[in-house]
This record gives structure tokens, sequence and C-alpha cells, in this order.
């Protein structure tokens, strides 16, 4: 069996999500591997955006800068916010967003951590996810953390809209969560009651360990499929897509963070130094 | 007409109260130079309009320039949040309003085209419309649908950074546009800062790079290095080391001080020496 890392199986699982002819964006490293190893593998078409608001046709060399430079050979088509707004209303983008929490329901949250008046914690706020939340037929998130601190029975803040009453009431079907991908499993959603189910078990997860990472009571019956790893070929292009390694920042905290930060920003600043000789006076 | 000024020129049409649409997005292309000019200003109760925000934000906040902020993001993506959003939100002094990215282009689209409101249905079965009573949901007049409608956003002033400008008032965009066309076009007086000003037969061959016209512009002001710390593709990246920098400051409150003196109640010349001069940035940054 093929050596894997989390990071490979979660961008595998991410990848498996996309199919078509349609803008996917690059906010984070794991969205922007997910959408590349999609686009080489079984959804050819798919036109990868190199930032989270340009650059289409990319080959997404995962950076700090976020897309805003790229190499030569990865010159990219400009888009306006304009067309990536016009591409989500009209169905035609993907994103993979990376909450802070998580529902039952799959509400989710980047905004405030307690109350919006009189937060616990200020976040960053909800960005586009309201736009994401009312107009796609994919709704697609993944954690690299499945902790019962992220997988909540209740958000404390709706940023993005799950199956609540209000969506019942007047969104429908458009914008609803499809899918959640973390380091223990594959989840969905049911339509009919709304509710998280689990679609597959990464490899050695017990259900137990699901049942205690998750902040609600979640069914893990008897049957659910094992996730399938990644093959050789596809952990080579990621490893391919992304030599820094950008996307291992998104596992790290605190000094290891740190460290590896510095060691990818002078890496980053070489990659690009090089490709860009005209700049060299 | 030759609009050409200093920064000082740009701040002394500022007036308190204004509200200040800011362009560029996240750590890109923000004009920089000239919101520490608005910092070391004696400017006070800005109501300040941003997209996806970050560290012009958290800095007017820092220097406690602000009344209020409406904004779709503020933070320092993948470096962390904003320590001064973060206090102020926290601790309640100023007023906050959570808006979204298509929101906020839409309610300056609405100033633009001169009517109260844009509908979206955006936003719709999210806690947005619940903390936020600047939205109101109404029926459709045709379907009878629920919508929401996005209130017109009408920037006194909108401060935006470009690569190249010519001394008209026109500006070239190179890199990702973000929401500076809908900021110059709402605003009732845009200010430009640019890397480079050139003439306008050379601006002219940048063709449909040119992205803001004069005619929606009052000053243009020289500044190269104008969006440091952020980026300004493709001239140079974020300074990421400095975004330490600034954040180890701004957590620490004792810092905070040092980190004014040294780079922002300073001019943008002393700016960009305090920073090792433009050989030493460019070694750095330039790509």
């Amino acid at each position: 069996m093929t050596d894997y890392t989390i990071d490979e199986l979660i961008i595998t699982c991410m990848s498996r999500e996309l199919r078509g002819e349609l803008l996917v964006s690059s906010v984070t490293a794991f969205g922007s591997l997910a959408a590349h190893l999609a686009r080489s593998t079984h959804a050819p078409d798919l036109a990868v955006l190199s930032t989270p608001e340009s650059g289409m046709d990319a080959v997404p060399l995962p950076t700090l800068s976020l897309g805003q430079f790229l190499t030569e050979n990865q010159r990219a088509i400009p888009l306006t916010m304009e067309d990536i707004f016009d591409a989500i209303f009209t169905d035609r983008f993907r994103i993979w967003i990376n909450p802070a929490q998580i529902d039952q329901y799959g509400n989710v949250n980047i905004s405030v951590i307690g109350p919006w008046d009189k937060p616990k914690v200020a976040l960053v706020g909800s960005r586009g996810i309201p736009e994401d939340t009312s107009h796609l037929s994919q709704g697609l998130y993944y954690l690299t953390q499945h902790s019962p601190r992220a997988v909540v029975e209740r958000v404390d803040f709706i940023s993005g809209a799950g199956y609540n009453p209000e969506r019942r009431r007047t969104l429908g079907a458009p914008g609803a969560p499809t899918c959640l991908v973390t380091n223990l499993g594959v989840f969905g959603w049911n339509p009919d009651s709304g509710r998280m189910v689990v679609r597959s078990l990464h490899p050695g997860v017990s259900p137990d360990a699901v049942r205690q990472a998750t902040g609600f009571a979640i069914e893990v019956g008897a049957g659910i499929p094992t996730t399938e790893p990644p093959t050789a070929e596809q952990i080579a292009i990621i490893h391919a897509a992304d030599p820094l390694e950008v996307r291992k920042l998104e596992l790290l905290s605190g000094k290891e963070a740190a460290e590896k930060f510095a060691v990818i920003y002078e890496r980053e600043r070489q990659a690009l130094h090089a490709a860009w000789p005209r700049r060299r006076q | 007409m030759n609009k050409v000024m200093s920064a000082d020129d740009v701040i002394a049409q500022i007036p308190d109260g204004a509200t200040v649409a800011i362009g560029g997005s996240s750590l890109s292309r923000k004009p920089m130079a000239l919101v520490r000019a608005l910092a070391r200003s004696d400017r006070r109760d800005l109501r300040i309009i941003v997209n996806v925000g970050g560290p012009e934000v958290d800095l007017l906040l820092g220097v406690g320039k602000v009344a209020e902020v409406i904004f779709a993001f503020v933070g320092f993506e993948v470096m962390g949040l904003a320590p001064h959003f973060r206090r102020a939100r926290q601790e309640g002094t100023v007023k906050f309003q959570e808006w979204t990215e298509y929101t906020v282009m839409a309610g300056l689209d609405a100033t633009i085209k001169r009517v109260p409101f844009l509908p979206t249905h955006s936003m719709l079965g999210t806690d947005l419309l619940r903390v936020n009573t600047a939205f109101k949901t109404f029926q459709d007049p045709f379907a009878g649908e629920t919508l929401v409608a996005v209130p017109a956003l009408r920037p006194d002033v909108a401060l935006l950074h470009v690569n190249l400008a010519d001394p008209q008032g026109n500006g070239v965009v190179l890199g990702d546009g973000h929401m500076d066309a809908l900021c110059a076009k709402a605003a009732r007086k845009t200010f430009l800062s640019a890397e480079q000003i050139l003439l306008p037969e050379r601006l002219q061959t940048y063709g449909r790079d040119v992205h803001i016209f004069r005619t929606m512009v009052t000053g243009v002001v020289e500044a190269p290095w104008g969006a440091h710390f952020t980026g300004c593709a493709p001239e140079y990246r974020a300074d990421l080391q400095h975004v330490q920098e600034y954040l180890a400051a701004a957590r620490e409150g004792t810092g905070w001080h040092g980190y004014l003196e040294r780079y922002v109640y300073v001019s943008h010349q002393e700016y960009v020496r305090a920073l090792g001069g433009e050989h030493t940035l460019g070694e750095r940054l330039r790509v």
C-alpha cells in the first residue's frame, strides 16, 4: 500500500467532489491543490483560479502571497470580482471553505466565538460565504482537525446557511451543504432531515473516534465504507504542485508553524525570483 | 488638469466623520501610504468601508480614528487575526456592521446607479440579517419571492493605490482589480496613490489596464512602495516579515507606540528609509 499523509488524504477526498467545467477558487492551499488534482485526473475541464478572485486556468502554485504572483509558465486569464460573483450567482463556481465551526445542519461560522455583539473571540467576518450558501449547488467544507470545538451542535453565528428553518422558508436547495471532509472521514447531509451523515471513515478511524470528536450525537452505523486512500499518482501530483509544502501550514500552529512559515517564505522568494529573470536588474 | 498632490493635501480634504472607502483586498494593493497619512493626522470619527480588509482597518483602529467599520472580512489571512479589530470588537468601543463581499459591492453599485438598494438572495438563512439591521427583506413584486435589499453605500472619499497613474488621474491596475473601480465611481471624491506617475500619452498605451478614469479622480499622489506592507502585483509581494512585526507590536500594546513612532508618525520617505531603503526592499520583495 502507498504511504500517505493526512493532508494528502484530505486533499484527495476534496478533489473527488469536483467535476465539470466550473471555476474553482483557490483561497487555501488545500482548496487549490484539490482543484489542481481533480483537473489533473478525472475533471480535466475545471477552470482553476490562481487567487481567490482571478487568474483562470493557472497551474496553482500554493503560495503565501495568495496567488498574486505567478511564474511565467503559470500565466492565467485575468478575471474581475464581478466575473467571480456572476459565476457564483449562476452556479458556475466552486469553493472549499475551512470554517471555524460547522454544525449538524451544516451551518458554518467564521465570524465570532460567543455572541456577535459581545464576542468572546472576534474572528474575521463572513467574507463571501453568504453568497456561496445562497447560490451554489455544492456546499463544500473541510477541517484539518475534527474536534468538538469545530464540529458543534450549534454554531455561535451563522455565516453560511446550512439546513436551517430560514433556508426552508426562503432559499430551498441552492447553497445547501453537500460535503465535509475532515481528518477522520467524509460526511454529507440528508436533504430531508437536514442532518449530517457519515459517508466514509478514513482508514484506521473507528466509529468511536468520530463520536468522541463530534460535538453532537452522530450516528455511525454498521457498514460505513472506508475512505479510499490516495494513489501513488495522486500523491505525486500533490507533491509536484506544492513543492514548498504550503499545505503543511494548515496542519501546524505556534512555533512549528512559525518555523515552517519562515522556510517557505524564503523558498518562495527564491522560486519566484528564479522564474522572473526580467525583474532582476 | 494637473491633480498631482501630496498625501497631506489628500488628508486635508477628508473631514472629521467622513465615510472613507478603501480599495485593495486582504494583503493586496492597499493604499497604505495614504492610510498612514490618515493615521498620523488629527482626523477622527471616520466611517470606514472595506470589502476584504486587514492592515488598513487594524491600523486606523489602533490609532483611534474610527467610529464605525463596514466590512466583509478583517484579518491577516494565514498570518492570523487582526489584533486591534479583535480588541475593538470584543470591547465594543467602535460600531461595526458586518456585510459580505458581494453586498459591499452591491451597496456601492446602488449609489452608482442612483437607486436606494439592490436586491439579492445572499445572506438569506444567515445571522447577518439578525445582527445587521441595515439590510431588510422584502417580497419581489413580480413573483413574491423573499429577497434582501442591500442599501446604497455612499462614500465621501475613496482611497486607492494603483500601479501607474497620469497627472490627470487616470489609473492603471495590473494585478487583481478588487472593488477599486466601484469605490472610485461611488465616492464623492477619489484619491489615488501610484507607484509611478507617467505622462498621459504613455499611460494611454496601457489600454484596458486603465481601470480608473480621471473623470472620477480628485487627486493623485506619487508614492513608490505606497502599498507596502501589502503587495502590489506585479511589482512587489506582501512583506510578510513586516506583517509579523506589525502583528507582534499590535498584539502586545507595549510595542505599539514604538511601532507608530518608527513607521507611522513619519513621512512616506522616512518610512521607506526605516525599512532599509528602496534597494533593500526591492531585493526582498520584488519578484
